[in-house]
């Protein structure tokens, strides 16, 4: 697994201040892709063992996050891996809200084995290709009408979609 | 240049070189000075020719010699040097709520006392604008809610009595018990309290609204130069009050007449555990409203009340003791004199130390020696801050000697507490001692990497050693407050005209030095630099315990990139971790961008999100902030050292 981009503190990927990590690869190719270059599995730095303890204690020992976001490319097509660092960070601080973002809808990720343990461990998955036809620059941290942000633990719970209206607060 | 070069030249020669610079508009840097001056137009250049003209003659005929030589040398900065024979002061804080209770006199006319918020409102541009022509800096309301409240009962009393007339409720009420949250005047006469509710909220709101476009559209001092004007709110948790702070953050979030940021009044929002930082709290609702403001327009910027520093001096039952700043950081709330709150004072003026140049001659940057000759810095910096220190007492007493006429609204209206006792002849001598006289620094970070090749945000041991020399300057300033029995106090510099000339002068000397002077500004005061790449909580941290020590007034700032506007529960988070900190004033930084052809807000790249105007045909208006206060469109307002500061800014993130 590659690691495309990590920013330790963005505003920009859910509310709150949050520790961004892009993990290379997506098959999605959405046309008017933000970061086509990310498409490809090979773009970015290995993701190694070493970088992801690093980023692993700088998370968990800053004092003002809210939590992490998994942006991509698409985390969902390295999703074991994903779920294998999640599941540290969720040992290390469970105070922390773990986001993701995915071409995928949310159906599929919870139908395919291979994606459902990396979506239980999220606490809200940001779902579905960025459609430039749905285009809005209004929505708050996305950037189509289409995508839903969808609160994973209370969907799992009432076993249907719930999103999450997000004002401001 | 020496001295003898500097002053040789016969007045003619200056004269005409000044008349080709700015006539001409040979020269961006000596034009753009101040961002809020428009140096094109020709009330500006009218203004600049005075002004450089004055401060070659305080140069040459006032100064001590040994303050020009080192201003010549770049040892250190007299700000404001073109008012200093004039013996002008520098800014203050307004007593509105005496003004306001017992009418004013602006010199054409008499004023009296406003009869609702409404006039109450337009009253406070007017105050702004006469006094500001007193001085040569800031002007500042320091608990605007506390002082217009009053007004906003007069109101409501007027509209309460109009209500009972249209309503035919008569019952016969005494006009103490008329206000917002009064249940005998909601009993009595049920629908003209309603209906004075509403017109006073709505009369409230519209008097804001009002106010802002005043503070940003009255052009007063020479050169269309808007008054920097500021307004400290947040404490006071009557209804009327809370109605007061409410209206001026709403009317700030709507912006002007076509949605735009408003850049003056600068908005500081006044922080306290008990009264608006937590859920539960009176005035809570108020802090995530000044929060969401900032998030979309920069400011409000936040003071800290609680701060070790500022608390002391509250006292309840006194809003007058609640700490407040002129909008670009200055503080002035303790008196050894007694008069130990905001208004009817100010601060005098302040001289800044080049901390830098002294970090180059005794430090390892230029290769002579192996360690920093760390005697050989402080001995030097002892004798920098004597001579800084001279020059303020040079010029206080120049100050003392102006006539009370001389500075007219401020003293015959007792705007500096006092004043209106004096004769217009008489000359205001000692009533100046409850104001400060401060001496400033710039330059930190490069110094400590002139000194030891690493500045205090890179080493832990480097921030010990920063720490402890801004510690002995506070000492230093402690001394000679004693000595001379003065408020004399640390400033954290607010460098904008001086953050590039340092540097210049400092390269033509020694060269340029990697880290140290090679970029075009020198960092201002003890910030971490804006090139340096940390987390914001980091800057946080290592910034908090400088504000304790700059008794002048300091602020920190951190970066953020991205729309804020959509995560304002990230800037709560932020700006409560700096009050925690013991930070003393604090604000983000973010951009803003505005797309003058659909109008957009918020970060604008080379195309804009909302319409898709390339930068290539639309000039897209990019907002930023300097030295505390914002600034129009800054690639057009901003000095070069400013634009090449902005530039090098890092976000924290």
């Amino acid at each position: 697994m590659n690691l495309y981009g990590y920013i330790p503190e963005s505003v920009n990927e859910g509310p709150g201040l949050r520790a961004v990590l892009f993990i290379s690869g997506c098959r999605h190719a959405c046309p008017g892709c933000f970061s086509p270059g990310s498409w490809s599995f090979r773009a970015g730095e290995p993701f190694t063992e070493k970088r992801q303890q690093q980023i692993l204690h700088e998370v968990t020992s800053h004092p003002l996050l809210e939590g992490v976001t998994l942006c991509g490319g698409d985390p969902f097509f390295s999703a074991a891996e994903c779920a294998s660092w999640v599941r540290q960070l969720r040992a290390a601080r469970p105070d922390l809200t773990v986001w993701a973002y995915t071409g995928f809808v949310y159906e599929e990720l919870i139908t395919d084995p291979s994606r459902t343990e990396l979506s239980r461990l999220c606490d809200v998955i940001i779902d579905g290709p960025y459609i430039a036809a749905e285009r809005d620059v209004s929505l708050p941290f996305r950037g189509s009408r289409n995508q839903r942000i969808i609160d994973v633990g209370t969907t799992m719970a009432d076993q249907t979609i719930v999103t999450m209206q997000l004002d401001a607060w | 240049m020496n001295m003898l070069e500097y002053a040789s030249p016969p007045a003619s020669d200056l004269l005409s070189d000044l008349g080709r610079r700015i006539i001409g508009a040979e020269d961006a840097d000596t034009l753009r000075e101040n961002a809020n001056l428009n140096g094109d137009s020709f009330s500006g250049k009218m203004s600049r020719l005075g002004s450089e003209t004055a401060k070659w003659h305080a140069l040459r005929h006032v100064l001590p010699k040994e303050l020009a030589l080192a201003v010549e040398h770049g040892d250190l900065y007299v700000h404001d040097l073109d008012q200093y024979a004039l013996g002008t002061t520098n800014c203050i804080f307004i007593p509105f709520d005496r003004l306001l209770a017992s009418g004013f006199n602006t010199g054409n006319g008499s004023v009296r006392t406003p009869q609702t918020i409404m006039s109450a409102m337009a009253l406070v541009a007017i105050i702004f604008q006469s006094q500001q022509n007193s001085q040569y800096g800031g002007v500042s309301a320091n608990k605007i809610d506390w002082d217009l409240a009053p007004y906003v009962k007069r109101s409501f009393r007027k509209h309460y009595r109009k209500g009972q007339r249209l309503f035919g409720e008569i019952a016969s009420i005494e006009d103490e018990q008329l206000h917002l949250v009064s249940d005998e005047a909601k009993e009595k006469c049920p629908r003209a309290f309603a209906f004075a509710c509403e017109e006073t909220e709505l009369e409230t709101e519209q008097a804001a609204e009002s106010l802002i476009h005043n503070l940003n559209t009255m052009s007063s001092r020479a050169g269309g130069q808007i008054p920097f004007t500021s307004l400290n709110y947040g404490l006071c948790t009557s209804a009327e009050g809370r109605l007061v702070s409410r209206s001026l953050l709403e009317a700030t979030i709507r912006g002007l007449g076509n949605g735009e940021t408003p850049v003056f009044p600068q908005h500081i929002f006044q922080c306290k555990q008990g009264i608006n930082q937590s859920e539960g709290e009176p005035n809570y609702d108020l802090f995530r409203l000044a929060v969401t403001c900032s998030s979309r327009r920069m400011y409000p910027n936040f003071v800290n009340v609680d701060a070790s520093f500022n608390l002391p001096y509250y006292q309840p039952e006194d809003p007058d003791t609640i700490i407040a700043t002129m909008g670009c950081r200055t503080r002035t709330l303790a008196d050894r004199f007694g008069r130990n709150r905001q208004s009817g004072k100010g601060n005098l003026s302040f001289n800044t130390i080049n901390l830098v140049k002294l970090g180059i001659r005794y430090g390892i940057c230029q290769g002579a020696r192996a360690i920093a000759d760390r005697a050989g810095f402080y001995t030097a910096l002892e004798s920098v801050m004597h001579n800084a220190t001279d020059g303020l007492l040079h010029r206080y007493r120049i100050q003392m000697n102006q006539p009370a006429k001389a500075s007219d609204f401020m003293m015959r209206e007792g705007v500096w507490e006092g004043g209106e006792q004096l004769a217009p002849n008489e000359p205001v001598a000692d009533l100046l001692k409850h104001g400060t006289l401060s001496l400033g620094f710039i330059g930190l970070a490069e110094c400590m990497t002139a000194l030891y090749g690493r500045h205090h945000g890179q080493d832990l041991h480097v921030h010990r050693e920063a720490l402890n020399i801004i510690r002995t300057m506070r000492e230093f300033c402690d001394r000679m407050s004693e000595q001379h029995n003065l408020n004399i106090t640390l400033f954290a510099t607010p460098a904008e005209g001086l953050s590039g000339k340092f540097t210049k002068i400092d390269r033509e000397r020694y060269g340029s030095i990697a880290g140290v002077n090679d970029r075009e500004y020198y960092t201002n005061s003890f910030h971490i630099p804006v090139y340096h790449s940390l987390p914001a909580y980091r800057k946080i941290e290592l910034e908090a315990p400088f504000h304790s020590l700059c008794n002048a007034g300091a602020i920190s700032y951190v970066e953020l990139d991205g729309n804020v506007r959509a995560n304002t529960a990230a800037f709560q988070r932020i700006v409560q971790y700096a009050l925690a900190q013991d930070i003393g004033y604090f604000s983000i930084n973010h951009p803003i961008d505005r797309c003058p052809s659909c109008g957009y807000e918020g970060v604008i790249g080379e195309v804009c999100p909302g319409c898709e105007a390339h930068e290539n045909h639309v000039h897209f208006q990019r907002l930023r902030r300097v030295t505390g206060y914002l600034t129009g469109d800054y690639k057009v307002r901003f000095n070069g050292a400013k634009q090449a500061e902005v530039r090098d800014r890092v976000k924290h993130r």
